[in-house]
C-alpha cells in the first residue's frame, strides 16, 4: 500500500526562557511571594517539569489589592486616550513576540502549535487592538455617560487558553478603566508570566495589572477579598456555583463563563462534506478541552449512516503527537486528572451501551494522550450525553423533525454554544430563535472575534465577553 | 501498464441526476478546509519523497500554436530524463500536446514509459458540433495518442442541458475505448463549488477515467479548492460505484511548494493509494524545473539556478 | 532672495505625480519657498479613478486590518513629529501652539483608528419587524469621497477632515490649499504606511479652479467641505450635485459618531424564519 509519511517538523522551543523559579507580579515588577508554597508546572506532552511557580496565599492576595489600590489612583486620572495607547502598545508587543508565546503556550498546556501559534496568538493580539479601541470612546459605546468602572477587578482564568482567556479578561477591563488582579490557572501559569514582562516593558503604571499565580486556595482567597469590586470567572459550572454562592453577601459585579455541552444540529439538507468538518471541529480542536465545544452530534437520522461514515473516515485522518510538531493536530490532554476524568466518562459510555469507535494511532509513552472518540447508538439518557467530558469524544443522537432536534438540544442544564447545519436560511433563522445557547454557530463552528459577544444561558453562566456588550462586564451604572 | 477502463465504470443518466440533485456546498468552510490542510509543513524525506512523486506525476505540456516537431523533440527529451545530473529523478509520466503532434511525440518517446496525450475535442473552447469532436478525437488516436484529454461542453452545461454534457462524454468515451480518458472541467468557468462538483460527477458518471481542472488557457487556471472538490466528487463516486477514478490538476501550477500542497490535499483526502500516476497528474511546463531545483537542494543544500537543468 | 526650498508633488495612487499641466504655485512659510501642484481637472480625473481602485483595496481590509493600518500609521506620525513641529511653527504657530496641534492630531488618529472595527456596532441594528422575519439595518461605506480642508495650519483639522471617512472604509481625495506643505508631507508617512494605493490621495491647488470638475465628476459619490466657503460656492456644487444626486457634506462634524455617519449608506436586509 503506497503511503506518504509526513516527516516531523518541529518548532524549536530555543525561542522561550523559562525560569526556575517564579514569584508573583505586583507594584508593576516581579517579588517573592509571602507563601512559601511552590508547585511545579510540568509540560503534560513529556511529563517534564518546566518550572516552579508560587502558590500565592491570602497574604499576597492582600498585597496585590493594595497594589491594585495604587495602580487605580493612577489609572483613574489617565484620559482614555491614555489608556488605549498602552493597550495598543501591548497588542504590538504581543504581535512580536507572538512565536515565543505559541512556543510557550504549547509547552505549558500541550495544544498543538499549529492552534496556539495560528488561532490563540493572532485572537491574543486582536482583543487587545479591539479593546484599545474602545478606551476612548465610553462614552457613546451605551450612548449613556452613566456607566462607569467597577475599580478593583478579580480575573480566574482556566487552563485551556491560557493566553487568550487572559486577553478575554484583562483587555476590556483595561480599556474600561479598571485595575486587575489575574489568577491563571495552576497547570498554565507561563504565558502570563511573560504577559507580566509586556507590562513592564511598556511602562504600564505599577498596580494596574497584578498577577498571583496558585491553586484552587489561591483563587479562593481572592474570591474572598471585600475590597475587589467585581469577579470574572471562566471555568466549571461547579466553581461558578461556589463563587456565586460565596459572594452572596457582597454587591459585587459577576460574570461566569462557564462548562457547556453544545449540540452541533446537523440537518439532511445540510452541505454534508463541511458539516462533516464542522462537527470534527466542533469537538476535537484543542483536544475538546473547549467549554462550547460541539460534544453532541445532534443528527437528523435519515442521513445518519452516510454521515457517520464520513466522519470516521475524516476523523481517521487527525494527527495526535508532539504538540511542537507543526503536523499535530491533537495535542496532549492537559493534565493526569483531566485524562482520568475523559477515561471514566468513556469507560461508563461503553457500560451504558454505547457504540465506540476510536482512531487508530501510535500514542506516546509519556505524558497524556487519548485517542478522538466518537459514540454512536447512545440515548439521550447516558451519562456521555449529559455530563461535559472536556476531551475529544463526540456523541451522537438522532432526530427526526426540527422541534426534535431543538427539544434534544435544550434538554440541557448548560446553554453556552450551538450549531445548526442546513442549507436552508429560514431554517437556520428559525432554528436560532429557539435555541437557549449564548453562541449559535450556523455552517460553522468556534468562530471567535473580539468583536463578538461570548457567553451563556442558563448554568453555562452569565455575562458576555467580547463586543460593544462585552464593555457591560466591566461597567456599572453609578449609583 | 493499463490506465483504461472499459464501460464498467459508467453510471446510467437516472443515476447520474440523483447524485447531482441537490449538491450543497459551503464555500467559506470548503475554503477553511483546504487553507488548513494547507499548513501542512513537509520536510526532509516526505519531501523529497514528494518531489519524485510530482515528477513522476507531471503531464509535460506544450498547446501552443508555435508548436513544431523540433519544440517536442525538445520536450521528450526532457520528459524522458528530466535531469541528466541525476539519474535517480524518474520520467514524467506523459507529454501532452496538440493532434498535429502526436506522432512526432510517440516517435520520440517510444522506447520510454512516458505516454503520449493528446487534446481534443475542439480544445480548449468545445464549441464546436459533437460529430466535429469525434473526427478530431479519432485522429489524436489514430495517431498513436496513450491517453486523451477532452473538455466538457461549458454551453450547454450553462444552458442548463446536463444531458447533452453527458452524452456527448459518453460518445468520445466510446471513441477512446480503451485509451484513457481525462475530461477537463474548466473550473476558472464554472466558478462556483456547486458547478465544479456537479461537472465533476456528471464526467464521472459518463465514463471519465480522470477529471481534470483546467485547459490552462484562461487566466482561471487550476485551484486547490477545485482539486478538493474534484477529490470529494471521486471518492463519493467510488463509494456508489466502486470505481477509481484519478484527478489532473493544470494551469497555474508554478512552484514545489504549491504542488507540494496539491499532494497534501490528495493524501489526506482520498489516501496513499492515490499518490500514483495512475492516480494524479500535474499538468505542468515549468513547475518541473522548480521541482528539480529544490531535490537538488535537498541533496547539495544550496539554492539552485534553472540554467542547471535542460530545456524542454 | 531665497532659493526655492523643495518641489512637492500631489500624492494619487500611491505616486508622486505633478499637475499634468505642469503648472505650481508658490507657498511662502517663513521666509523659505515651496512650489506645489496647481491641480487640474486632469489630475482630478486621474485622482478619481486611482481612488476607486483605492476603494476597492480598502474594502478588501477587514475592519481589524483598518484598524491595525491606521494605528501604523499614528506609528509613522509619532516618528516624524520634529518635522510637522518645524512646519507648523514656520506657518506661523507657537511652539506651544504647534506642539499641542500634534498632540491633538495623534489623540486624534488614535480614536479614529480604534473606530475602524467599531462603528458597525454602534449604527446598525435589527429592526422589530412583525411578522416572522429576520431583518437587519446595516451600513456600508458610499465609496469616493472629495475632501476639501480648511485653510487652518493645522495637524489636527487635516487629519480630522479625512478620517472620518477613511475610517468608515471609503476612499478619500483630500484637497489642500494655502495650508497645502502639511498635507504633501502628511503624504510621505502615508506613503509609508499599509494604505493600499489610492485609498487615501493628498492633491493642492485652488478649489475654485476645480469646484465645477469636482461637483460634476459622477464618479466621486460624496464630498465633504469643511472649510469656509461663500454661498455661491455652495450653490454651484449643489446644482452639479444634483445631476447625479451627489452627496454634499458642507462642513460636517469632526468628532464623535456623528462624523462618521455622512458616509455611510444603510441596507436592509429581510429574511423569513421558518422550517
Amino acid at each position: 500500500m503506497n503511503t506518504w509519511e509526513y516527516a516531523e517538523s518541529i518548532e524549536s522551543s530555543s525561542i522561550v526562557n523559562i525560569e526556575k523559579k517564579y514569584g508573583i507580579f505586583i507594584d508593576g515588577k516581579f517579588q517573592t511571594a509571602k507563601s512559601k508554597k511552590f508547585i511545579k508546572t510540568i509540560s503534560p506532552s513529556t511529563e517534564e517539569v518546566l518550572s516552579s511557580i508560587s502558590v500565592g496565599n491570602k497574604s499576597d492576595i492582600n498585597s496585590a489589592v493594595d497594589s491594585a489600590k495604587s495602580g487605580l489612583k493612577i489609572w483613574s486620572k489617565l484620559s482614555g486616550t491614555e489608556r488605549a495607547k498602552y493597550l495598543f502598545k501591548l497588542a504590538r508587543l504581543i504581535q512580536e513576540r507572538s512565536r515565543e508565546f505559541a512556543v510557550l503556550e504549547s509547552l505549558d498546556g500541550g495544544k498543538p502549535i499549529k492552534e496556539s501559534r495560528d488561532f490563540d496568538l493572532p485572537q491574543v493580539a486582536a482583543n487587545f487592538f479591539y479593546f484599545a479601541g474602545w478606551a476612548d470612546k465610553l462614552d457613546i459605546s451605551w450612548n449613556t455617560k452613566g456607566l462607569k468602572p467597577y475599580g478593583i477587578v478579580g480575573q480566574i482564568i482556566p487552563w485551556n487558553f491560557p493566553l487568550l482567556m487572559l486577553s478575554w479578561k484583562v483587555a476590556p477591563a483595561l480599556a474600561t478603566g479598571n485595575v486587575v488582579i489575574l489568577k491563571p490557572a495552576e497547570s498554565t501559569p507561563l504565558t502570563a508570566l511573560l504577559f507580566a514582562e509586556l507590562c513592564e516593558e511598556v511602562g504600564l503604571p505599577p498596580g494596574v495589572f497584578n498577577l498571583v499565580t496558585g491553586d484552587g486556595t489561591t483563587g479562593a482567597a481572592l474570591v474572598q477579598h471585600p475590597d475587589i469590586s467585581k469577579i470574572a470567572f471562566t471555568g466549571s459550572t461547579a466553581v461558578g456555583k461556589y463563587i456565586q454562592k460565596e459572594t452572596a453577601d457582597r454587591d459585587i459585579g459577576l460574570t461566569l463563563e462557564l462548562g457547556g455541552k453544545a449540540a452541533n444540529i446537523v440537518f439532511n439538507d445540510a452541505a454534508i462534506d463541511q458539516a462533516v468538518e464542522g462537527v470534527v471541529n466542533g469537538i476535537f480542536f484543542n483536544q475538546g478541552h473547549v467549554c462550547c465545544a460541539g460534544s453532541r452530534l445532534v443528527l437528523q437520522e435519515d442521513i445518519h449512516d452516510e454521515f457517520v461514515s464520513k466522519l470516521e473516515k475524516r476523523m481517521q485522518s487527525l494527527r495526535v503527537g508532539n504538540p511542537l510538531d507543526k503536523n499535530t493536530d491533537i495535542g496532549a490532554i492537559n493534565s493526569k486528572e483531566q485524562l482520568n476524568k475523559i477515561t471514566s466518562l468513556v469507560d461508563e459510555g461503553v457500560a451504558e451501551g454505547g457504540s465506540i469507535f476510536q482512531t487508530e494511532c501510535d500514542l506516546p509513552s509519556n505524558g497524556f494522550w487519548f485517542k478522538p472518540t466518537l459514540f454512536t447508538n447512545a440515548q439521550p439518557s447516558y451519562k456521555i450525553a449529559r455530563e461535559e467530558i472536556f476531551g475529544p469524544v463526540l456523541t451522537t443522537l438522532t432526530f427526526r423533525t426540527p422541534e426534535e432536534a431543538i427539544e434534544i438540544s435544550n434538554n440541557t442544564e448548560y446553554g453556552l454554544s450551538a450549531g445548526i447545519w442546513t442549507e436552508k436560511g429560514s431554517k437556520i433563522l428559525w432554528a436560532a430563535d429557539r435555541l437557549q445557547a449564548g453562541v449559535i454557530w450556523a455552517n460553522t463552528f468556534n468562530k471567535f472575534d473580539p468583536s463578538s459577544p461570548f457567553g451563556g444561558y442558563k448554568e453555562s453562566g452569565f455575562g458576555r465577553e467580547g463586543g460593544r456588550h462585552g464593555l457591560l462586564s466591566y461597567l456599572k451604572v453609578q449609583s | 501498464m493499463s490506465l483504461t477502463k472499459e464501460s464498467q465504470n459508467t453510471l446510467n443518466w437516472s443515476s447520474t441526476v440523483e447524485l447531482i440533485d441537490n449538491l450543497r456546498v459551503d464555500e467559506v468552510g470548503l475554503k477553511e478546509r483546504v487553507a488548513s490542510l494547507a499548513t501542512r509543513s513537509i520536510k526532509k524525506d516526505s519531501k523529497l519523497q514528494a518531489l519524485n512523486y510530482i515528477v513522476s506525476m507531471c503531464d509535460l505540456t506544450t498547446l501552443e500554436g508555435e508548436d513544431t516537431e523540433g519544440k517536442i523533440g525538445q520536450m521528450t527529451a526532457k520528459a524522458i530524463r528530466p535531469d541528466p545530473s541525476n539519474l535517480e529523478v524518474p520520467s514524467v509520466a506523459a507529454v501532452c500536446v496538440y493532434p498535429a503532434l502526436v506522432s512526432k511525440a510517440k516517435e520520440m518517446t517510444l522506447n520510454s514509459d512516458v505516454k503520449v496525450a493528446s487534446v481534443s475535442s475542439y480544445f480548449p473552447s468545445g464549441q464546436a458540433p459533437l460529430e466535429s469532436k469525434i473526427l478530431d478525437t479519432q485522429f489524436a488516436i489514430d495517431q498513436g495518442a496513450d491517453e486523451i484529454d477532452i473538455v466538457i461542453n461549458r454551453k450547454a452545461f450553462f444552458e442548463g442541458d446536463y444531458r447533452k454534457m453527458y452524452d456527448e462524454i459518453i460518445a468520445l468515451k466510446e471513441v477512446c475505448k480503451s485509451v484513457h480518458l481525462k475530461t477537463i472541467l474548466e473550473v476558472g468557468e464554472l466558478r462556483t463549488y456547486e458547478n465544479i462538483k456537479k461537472a465533476s460527477l456528471i464526467s464521472l458518471a459518463a465514463g471519465s477515467d480522470f477529471i481534470k481542472t483546467s485547459t490552462g488557457k484562461i487566466s482561471n487556471g487550476s485551484s486547490r479548492e477545485a482539486c478538493y472538490l474534484m477529490a470529494k466528487a471521486v471518492w463519493d463516486y467510488k463509494t456508489v460505484t466502486g470505481f477509481k477514478a484519478g484527478i489532473k490538476v493544470a494551469g497555474g501550477i508554478r512552484d514545489s511548494k504549491d504542488a507540494i500542497r496539491y499532494l497534501v490535499i490528495v493524501n489526506e483526502e482520498l489516501g496513499g493509494e492515490w499518490l500514483h500516476p495512475d492516480y494524479f497528474r500535474f499538468g505542468a511546463s515549468s513547475l518541473v524545473d522548480d521541482v528539480l531545483k529544490q531535490i537538488k537542494k535537498l541533496k547539495t543544500n544550496a539554492y539552485q539556478s534553472s540554467y542547471y537543468f535542460p530545456r524542454g | 532672495m531665497n532659493e526655492v526650498k523643495k518641489t512637492y508633488k500631489n500624492y494619487v495612487g500611491g505616486k508622486y505625480v505633478r499637475s499634468e499641466s505642469g503648472k505650481t504655485f508658490r507657498i511662502e512659510l517663513k521666509n523659505n519657498f515651496y512650489e506645489v501642484p496647481l491641480t487640474s481637472r486632469k489630475d482630478i480625473r486621474d485622482a478619481v479613478v486611482a481612488a476607486k481602485k483605492g476603494f476597492a483595496g480598502w474594502q478588501k481590509l477587514t475592519p481589524y486590518n483598518k484598524t491595525q493600518v491606521l494605528y501604523r500609521l499614528s506609528e509613522m506620525l509619532e516618528g516624524n513629529i520634529d518635522t510637522y513641529q518645524q512646519i507648523l511653527e514656520d506657518s506661523g504657530l507657537t511652539k506651544v501652539k504647534a506642539k499641542q496641534d500634534i498632540k491633538m492630531a495623534s489623540d486624534s488618529l488614535i480614536w479614529f483608528a480604534g473606530m475602524a472595527d467599531k462603528w458597525e456596532q454602534m449604527t446598525g441594528n435589527l429592526n422589530p419587524v412583525a411578522g416572522d422575519f429576520f431583518n437587519i439595518s446595516h451600513q456600508e461605506s458610499i465609496g469616493v469621497i472629495f475632501s476639501l480642508n480648511t485653510n487652518e495650519n493645522s495637524l489636527n483639522q487635516l487629519l480630522l477632515s479625512i478620517l472620518p471617512s477613511l475610517t468608515t472604509g471609503c476612499s478619500v481625495i483630500s484637497f489642500s490649499e494655502s495650508n497645502s506643505i502639511l498635507a504633501l508631507k502628511l503624504a510621505e508617512d502615508i506613503n509609508n504606511s499599509d494604505l493600499p494605493s489610492g485609498a487615501l490621495n493628498i492633491m493642492s491647488g485652488n478649489f475654485s479652479q476645480v469646484i465645477d470638475d469636482v461637483s460634476n465628476h459622477v464618479e466621486i459619490n460624496a464630498m465633504a467641505i469643511y472649510k469656509d466657503i461663500t454661498k455661491d460656492e455652495k450653490i454651484i456644487i449643489r446644482e452639479n450635485a444634483s445631476k447625479s444626486l451627489k452627496r454634499i457634506f458642507i462642513k460636517p462634524s469632526t468628532s464623535g459618531l456623528e462624523s462618521l455617519l455622512p458616509f455611510l449608506e444603510t441596507k436592509t436586509v429581510w429574511h423569513p424564519k421558518g422550517r
